[in-house]
């Protein structure tokens, strides 16, 4: 198991280099900005353009700057500093990550806890009003953007601009450490949001799997052998039908720490996402960089995280 | 037929979707419904918060590099330039750091200018600023590694600015702490005067200030002081950046304890201005609308203007004189380098009905020429009534003077039968691209094939418009908006055969008519108010009469704030909420 963990982690490490290529190349070949002109502004003569491209080292040649780029992320774990605003990376980052690990990992529990209940029920009820309620709840969530149903919610439930102010909206968050029960309230809006999305495509999918499930051999052995109903649903059918979730969710949840973009731009969370989107705003390539090295880590480590848990909850994947 | 019904359809759902769609869709008049007033502020309340709401980040702290919207909105309240605008004032420049106005020699090489006495930086520094401050702002200008953008555009004639790296330069002369003299190589000094409102002549401590400037880039932005009633928070080592400066979160603005109420207009009212960045707009106006101490700083959405308008009449200022838009059509290349084809195009276009999608008349007045109101020489050029040419007489278009320009640009059908296919560029997102779409209906109702792209504005400039090589032949959303009060600021950089640079090109249509170009050599060395409004009326009416652009909107930019807030806009900044005026009801 150890060489297997290791196996991926040099995988991993061989991904992010070429991440970190591709994203160089996207920025420099692909129509994009220039952040030289975006700071020099309409009037800039060539000879001033030139002055900040030499003043942000974008005057070397593309190899020179890459690998630049490579010696100071390996020897001092640098990634630079942002080109808009003058500030390094790193703190940029770090300021940020708090934020879109509190929105993803709320969201989570939340689409988690709704789902597999929801799935479960409906598998095992199908064709009655309770699969029906579920299926078309799940189609409409599957259906509403996310930034349409922020508006939506923040317009109904805010309490500044809400119809029935309940919590609190827009611009609200505040960091756990500064007062966990505003930290609180602030998410619970985003979380829901977030969630609901996740909620109706997990709870369609472990329907569909636990369909397929109950209709196994094995299981119909399991209620031949007398166990009860409920015995053979949570123990025997889900165990097997939620297995392929895991992966799903190792995924998104990679996939959102590295940034939740509509979900943080409509609450006006500074999170990894939105300073992902102004980067790419701003042709800031070291923030770029930084975010897209971030993301990638967060779905390599998830991805490592699901293939330990498949193992778990299915022991023919560690003999294979 | 077919095209006309789509035309005809767009029109009825775009009104639909547009702002002050009850006011706007239809009307042909050309002075808008407003708001609330401009004001002086005033006799206002003393003290309290303002917060700030915006999608956009700061540009840059830096007096020396930036002269982005908001960062001049900012800046008018942190720093103390030599000459500024009061908020209700647009044209005429008035003392700030200057203790007097500005004294130009007869033969128009010399500009001399008193500083104030009793003006001081604040923390960490505090101490009095002198001339060689303001020398050492304008000398880092040219230092590489802050490299201002319009340094050598107006600062460019000072004797030795064009061997300037950062260091001194002999043009700018200290005789004394409280006199700067700028000796110049050419008699621009009425154009220097008036640049002074710019930022970039805000005083800089040297001794300071060096340090960050050594670096490439200077990091002075993330250390810098204020010279204004307000200043960034920062620690005790005056460092700004994680303090009173976050990138994409905040920043906080707080009183400067060095700054003095005398000798300065600047009531400075508020206790604080916090500005939270990164919200979004649809939300962050609403929020504005319905709360208490908020100001919104970008541009509301159309509908947030509609509901602002119909409902806070109160909440809502259009400001004047915000800029023209217009489309530019490349006169280097084919079609578009045949001028009668240009003019048909003019003739075909419905600027009135680009108008009605951003909003209708009260968002501004269909634009006939370049110099848009509020801009000296807007009446010399023609005023609101246009230059006389005919092919942009009527805003809704004159499709039968189209295809007479048409004929007489080879094409007796009245419609194009070339074999060239059009490539516009246009920006994403509406309104703009609804703008966009209209230009490339009248293109194809004269029988041009088409292709439109539609694309960020910062790749729109960098990739297309403003990149000769790329050889776009219609830009449709382009505009230009003043550096400060006087016309050359307007059409110089747009119109000047002489700046079509291979990138970063603001002569997007790439107009390079030798008589212009003449003529805008001996107006930057007209002197006199009247003498230049008529020189450069005059510049104006030529280009217009090129069509190498179409000018479509002459922009009222809207404002909107929260009920208790008496926002004082400033008029020479799009009308933002001047926080050095504005107070708290």
């Amino acid at each position: 198991m150890a060489a297997y963990i290791l196996r991926r982690v040099l995988w991993g490490v061989v991904l992010l280099v070429l991440v970190s290529l591709l994203t160089f190349a996207i920025f420099y070949v692909l129509p994009s900005a220039d952040p030289a002109q975006l700071r020099a502004g309409r009037d800039a003569s060539p000879a001033t353009l030139h002055q900040i491209r030499v003043s942000l080292g974008l005057d070397k040649p593309l190899t020179v700057q890459y690998w630049t780029f490579l010696k100071h992320l390996v020897l001092h774990a640098d990634l630079g500093y942002s080109y808009f605003s003058g500030a390094s990376v790193g703190s940029l980052l770090l300021d940020r990550l708090p934020a879109t690990i509190s929105l993803t990992l709320g969201a989570v529990v939340i689409w988690l806890l709704a789902a597999v209940p929801l799935g479960v029920v409906s598998a095992v009820r199908r064709g009655t009003w309770v699969d029906k309620l579920t299926t078309g709840g799940a189609l409409l969530g599957v259906s509403m953007p996310v930034y349409w149903l922020g508006l939506v919610a923040l317009y109904l439930f805010a309490n500044d601009i809400g119809k029935l102010p309940l919590l609190p909206g827009a611009g609200s968050y505040v960091p756990f450490t500064h007062d966990p029960w505003k930290w609180l309230t602030s998410l619970i809006l985003p979380w829901l949001v977030l969630a609901s999305t996740f909620a109706a495509v997990y709870a369609r999918l472990l329907r569909g799997n636990m369909i397929e499930v109950l209709s196994e051999d094995y299981v119909r052995t399991a209620r031949a052998n007398g166990l009860s109903e409920r015995r053979v649903v949570w123990r025997h059918g889900l165990r097997a039908a939620v297995t392929p979730l895991v992966t799903l969710a190792g995924l998104d949840v990679g996939l959102l720490l590295g940034g939740a973009v509509l979900t943080e731009t409509v609450f006006g969370i500074p999170g990894i996402g939105r300073l992902n989107y102004d980067a790419i705003t701003h042709a800031d390539y070291p923030l770029i960089q930084g975010t897209v090295l971030l993301a990638a880590i967060f779905v390599i480590v998830a991805n490592i995280l699901v293939d330990v848990a498949y193992a778990y909850l299915d022991p023919r994947v560690r003999e294979t | 037929m077919r095209r006309s019904a789509n035309r005809a359809l767009s029109l009825v759902s775009l009104c639909i979707a547009a702002a002050i769609a009850l006011s706007a869709c239809g009307s042909s008049t050309t002075t808008g419904g407003t708001g609330a007033s401009a004001d002086n502020g005033a006799g206002g309340h003393r003290g309290g918060s303002l917060t700030v709401l915006t999608s956009q980040d700061m540009a840059s702290l830096d007096p020396g590099i930036t002269y982005a919207s908001l960062d001049l909105n900012v800046l008018a309240a942190t720093e103390r330039t030599l000459y500024t605008y009061a908020p209700n004032d647009p044209s005429n420049i008035a003392p700030d750091l200057a203790a007097g106005p500005p004294q130009i020699s007869p033969d128009g090489r010399t500009l001399t200018v008193k500083i104030r006495s009793g003006v001081r930086f604040g923390p960490p520094v505090n101490r009095e600023v002198t001339s060689r401050d303001v020398a050492y702002a304008i000398e880092r200008g040219f230092n590489p590694h802050v490299a201002n953008p319009y340094a050598s555009t107006y600062y460019g004639d000072i004797v030795g600015a064009d061997r300037a790296t950062g260091g001194p330069i002999p043009g700018i002369q200290t005789p004394d702490d409280h006199t700067i003299v700028f000796k110049l190589t050419r008699p621009t000094a009425s154009l220097l005067a008036q640049a002074t409102v710019l930022p970039l002549d805000a005083p800089v401590p040297p001794e300071y200030a060096k340090p960050f400037d050594a670096k490439a880039p200077s990091t002075y932005a993330n250390n810098v002081v204020s010279t204004g009633p307000y200043m960034y928070a920062a620690d005790r080592g005056g460092r700004v950046l994680g303090t009173g400066y976050v990138p994409g979160r905040s920043v906080r603005l707080v009183r400067n304890p060095s700054w003095s109420a005398g000798g300065d207009k600047r009531p400075a009212y508020l206790n604080a201005i916090t500005i939270e960045i990164g919200g979004s707009p649809t939300v962050s106006g609403r929020q504005v609308l319905a709360g208490r101490g908020l100001v919104l700083a970008d541009s509301p959405t159309p509908e947030l203007v509609k509901r602002a308008y119909l409902h806070n009449r109160s909440q809502i200022y259009f400001s004047p004189g915000a800029g023209t838009n217009y489309a530019a059509l490349n006169t280097a290349i084919a079609p578009f380098d045949d001028a009668d084809l240009r003019k048909a195009v003019a003739a075909e276009l419905d600027r009135q009905q680009m108008r009605t999608v951003r909003g209708g008349a009260v968002v501004g007045d269909s634009g006939s020429h370049f110099l848009y109101p509020g801009v000296l020489g807007f009446e010399q050029a023609g005023g609101q009534q246009g230059t006389g040419v005919d092919f942009l007489a009527n805003p809704q278009g004159d499709r039968a003077l189209a295809a007479r320009y048409m004929k007489a640009a080879g094409y007796p059908s009245g419609k194009y039968t070339g074999g060239q296919t059009v490539q516009i560029v246009g920006l994403a997102g509406a309104p703009d691209s609804d703008d966009a779409q209209i230009f490339q209906q009248a293109l194809q109702d004269l029988g041009f094939k088409t292709t439109l792209k539609l694309v960020d504005s910062t790749v729109m400039y960098a990739r297309f418009c403003g990149l000769p090589k790329a050889r776009v032949q219609a830009c449709p959303n382009v505009g230009w908006i003043r550096d400060f009060a006087d016309p050359q600021t307007v059409l110089d950089v747009a119109f000047n055969g002489n700046d079509i640079f291979p990138e970063n090109n603001p002569n997007w249509p790439q107009l390079n008519d030798p008589a212009i170009n003449r003529a805008m050599a001996r107006a930057e060395l007209t002197v006199g108010t009247q003498q230049r409004a008529n020189a450069w009326g005059t510049i104006d009416r030529m280009i217009t009469a090129t069509a190498a652009a179409i000018p479509w909107l002459w922009d009222r930019q809207p404002n909107i704030f929260a009920a208790n807030v008496r926002c004082v806009p400033e008029l020479w900044n799009q009308g933002h909420c001047d926080f050095a005026y504005t107070s708290l009801k």
